[in-house]
């Protein structure tokens, strides 16, 4: 064992036996260039400038290969790029914001998207039940157009009209471009962009937590204004009506369009808005139908109204008018003597007037004719009496004494105007009746008169006859003059055969012809009273 | 057309609406300046042969110890500090404001303003005050809002400035 170890070291024992300098040479040439890597390898181990230059070259191509068998690596790194992009949002929130800008709002715009399409569809639920005319027109349409019935819905139901749009810087607040529909009430367009800008500082300042929020409508009467946010400007709308939602994503895609065109022009910006010409990409966003539509059938509705209105008056005026006519007709009637009314009632279409009236009485119908009221509508019945006003019991006694003096009838023979002793007792009655006539009537004499009327047979020539008539009737008048009756009361007249009283041609009844008849003529009935 | 952004800076009451409407005929109403905490007026002036609209946003002194938004101030080309001759106290409101003016608008060009000179014998600030300002380097302009003096030449030299340092970018 002990001459096994002697061998072993047998190299290293000219050094002890001191002469070092040529062991070393010795080991030189024997293990020098493993020496040297030893010490380069040692100097690669110890140093981290040089273990990290080397890793560098490589770190990429590991992280690779060992991505392919596992996902270690990834987790390894989460917590670190995590905890990074926190410091990051940190310190500068909007470098991140700027970042994602572009992205986020198409995402935005994605999930807008489809949570817009679960609501056409429900809506669609909700309208296939409804058969209006309007949703009838509407399904025409989505056959038609190969588009969905709520779809359509929902583009018909809302109408509106962008009415301006502002391009707005967003640091300064200045106005970069500015379009408007041709009937746009405009303002003073820079002092609206910038106050625009100050009031949604104040909003931001004045109702949000973390003052990064941005105000993103507003609504003032029926104006609606949207605004979309970029990193370097602002996009105002001013709609009038109920815009689509599709609209702020239309006006978001404007937006970045206008940053991805002017990006830096945007981010230098001094004050020179013409370098910025965002005019065309503006005048894009005047969307809308050209007037809304409520507005419109509202004032067709007042003018239905308007004229129903007037048709109501109209028809309450004739109305009352006939209303009026109608009580003054009954007022008449019950103001009327010798008419009594038992009812009068007016029904929707017509009136119905029940009631007694004296003969003697005023003629209802002629008093309708006067009232205006239409007589066809009006249903009468009268029931004929006897009024006991003494107007009408006068008038009674002087129309019997008239009758009785015109069924008088003084008879003469053939071709004389002579009269018999039996006829002169006749012309008693007369004179008696016209006297009792005469004091019933009125104290005024003239008022009742006399007509002696002379006849004669149809024999003979009519002038003879004419004037044989005539003296009978003269005959009659002397006579009843003799009896006291003022000439003033008396009319006496030949009329020959022309009103004979019988026709037959028999000789006997011709005798009949011969004749003076009486016609007494009163004053008016009415004016007795 | 050039636009470029000016704000008014100063201690409640100094007069910085009354400047402002001593300059150009105000469409708003003074209601905003308690409402929404800014007046914005417009006034086109031609500078150096250019014409230029400055949009004038007139801010609210909330009281003596003034603090305003800075926000409002974020874009501003330049803006005027506004001092009181009569109150001592609204200079040192000047000079403390400035240094907030400054930081958020990236050291763009000012004006102080001693406003009231038409009140000088009433004044409290005194040449020595005025002197120690004007040793800052400051553009220093005295005037009165009532009686109109040095006003416009204020707006004037301010927006000269602006400009050129524009160029000069």
């Amino acid at each position: 064992m002990a001459s096994h170890m002697a061998q072993g070291v047998a190299p290293e024992m000219p050094d002890r036996n001191g002469d070092p300098g040529s062991l070393d040479e010795l080991r030189q040439i024997i293990i020098g260039p493993e020496l040297r890597d030893l010490d380069r390898l040692r100097a690669r181990l110890d140093d981290p400038q040089v273990r990290a230059e080397e890793l560098s070259q490589i770190v990429a191509e590991a992280i690779a290969l060992r991505s392919r068998h596992d996902r270690a690596v990834l987790r390894a790194l989460q917590p670190t790029v995590e905890e990074a992009i926190r410091i990051a949002v940190q310190r500068d929130p909007s470098f991140i914001a700027d970042s994602l800008y572009p992205i986020i709002g198409q995402a935005v715009r994605k999930a807008v998207a489809s949570a817009l399409r679960g609501m056409v569809e429900s809506l669609n639920h909700i309208l296939e039940r409804s058969f209006s005319y309007e949703s009838l027109k509407w399904r025409f349409e989505a056959l038609r157009t190969g588009k969905s019935f709520g779809e359509i819905a929902l583009m018909r139901s809302l109408r509106f009209r962008v009415e301006q749009t502002f391009l707005i810087h967003r640091e300064t607040g200045l106005l970069l471009g500015h379009v408007a529909a041709s009937k746009a009430v405009v303002q003073d367009t820079d002092l609206v962009s910038s106050m625009l800008t100050a009031v949604q500082d104040f909003v931001r300042d004045s109702f949000t937590e973390t003052k990064r929020e941005e105000l993103g409508t507003m609504e003032v009467g029926e104006y609606t204004v949207w605004i979309a946010h970029g990193p370097h400007a602002l996009l105002a709308a001013v709609i009038s009506g109920t815009p689509p939602p599709d609209l702020r994503a239309f006006l978001e895609r404007t937006l970045e369009r206008i940053h991805a065109q002017f990006g830096a022009a945007l981010q230098s910006f001094s004050g020179d808005a013409s370098v910025i010409n965002g005019a065309p990409l503006l005048q894009s966003c005047l969307l809308g139908s050209q007037a809304v539509k409520a507005k419109r059938s509202y004032r067709m509705a007042y003018v239905l109204l308007s004229v129903l209105g007037l048709l109501l008056v109209a028809i309450t005026a004739y109305a009352i008018r006939q209303a009026h006519r109608w009580n003054r007709y009954v007022a008449r009637l019950r103001s009327e003597p010798g008419i009594v009314l038992t009812s009068a009632e007016s029904h929707w279409t017509y009136y119905s007037i029940v009631g007694l009236r004296d003969p003697l009485s005023a003629d209802p119908d002629e008093l309708l004719q006067q009232s205006g009221i239409d007589p066809a509508k009006v249903d009468s019945r009268w029931e004929p009496y006897s009024s006991l006003d003494s107007a009408f019991s006068n008038a009674r006694a002087l129309l019997s004494g008239k009758d009785v003096i015109e069924q008088q009838v003084i008879r003469f023979g053939l071709n004389t105007a002579k009269l018999d002793p039996p006829e002169l007792a006749k012309l008693d009655t007369v004179q008696s009746q016209l006297f009792s006539l005469q004091r019933q009537a009125s104290n005024e004499s003239h008022k009742v008169t006399l007509q002696i009327i002379g006849h004669t047979d149809r024999t003979g020539q009519e002038l003879a006859n004419k004037l044989l008539s005539q003296k009978r009737a003269e005959a009659v008048m002397t006579a009843l003059l003799e009896r006291g009756i003022p000439a003033s009361m008396i009319v006496a007249a030949g009329v020959g055969a022309s009103r004979p009283a019988q026709f037959q041609s028999d000789t006997y009844l011709e005798d009949l012809n011969r004749r003076v008849t009486f016609r007494v003529s009163l004053p008016p009935l009415r004016k007795n009273r | 057309m050039m636009q470029k952004k000016i704000c008014m800076v100063g201690a409640f009451g100094v007069g910085k609406t009354s400047l402002v409407s001593r300059f150009v005929h105000s469409i708003f109403s003074e209601k905003y300046l308690t409402t929404v905490g800014v007046k914005i007026d417009k006034k086109q002036l031609p500078i150096d042969g250019e014409e230029v609209t400055l949009m004038l946003w007139d801010l609210a002194g909330k009281d003596a110890i003034t603090e305003i938004k800075t926000e409002h101030l974020r874009g501003a080309s330049g803006y005027v500090l506004v001092a009181d001759g009569t109150r001592a106290d609204t200079l040192p409101s000047a000079v403390y404001l400035q240094g907030i003016a400054a930081h958020a608008t990236a050291d763009a060009p000012f004006t102080l303003v001693i406003n009231k000179s038409d009140l000088r014998e009433q004044w409290e600030l005194t040449e020595a005050d005025i002197d120690k300002v004007k040793a800052r380097n400051w553009t220093v302009i005295l005037s009165s809002a009532k009686t109109g003096d040095a006003v416009e030449q204020l707006f004037v030299d301010l927006a000269t400035r602006m400009l050129r340092k524009g160029h000069g970018q």
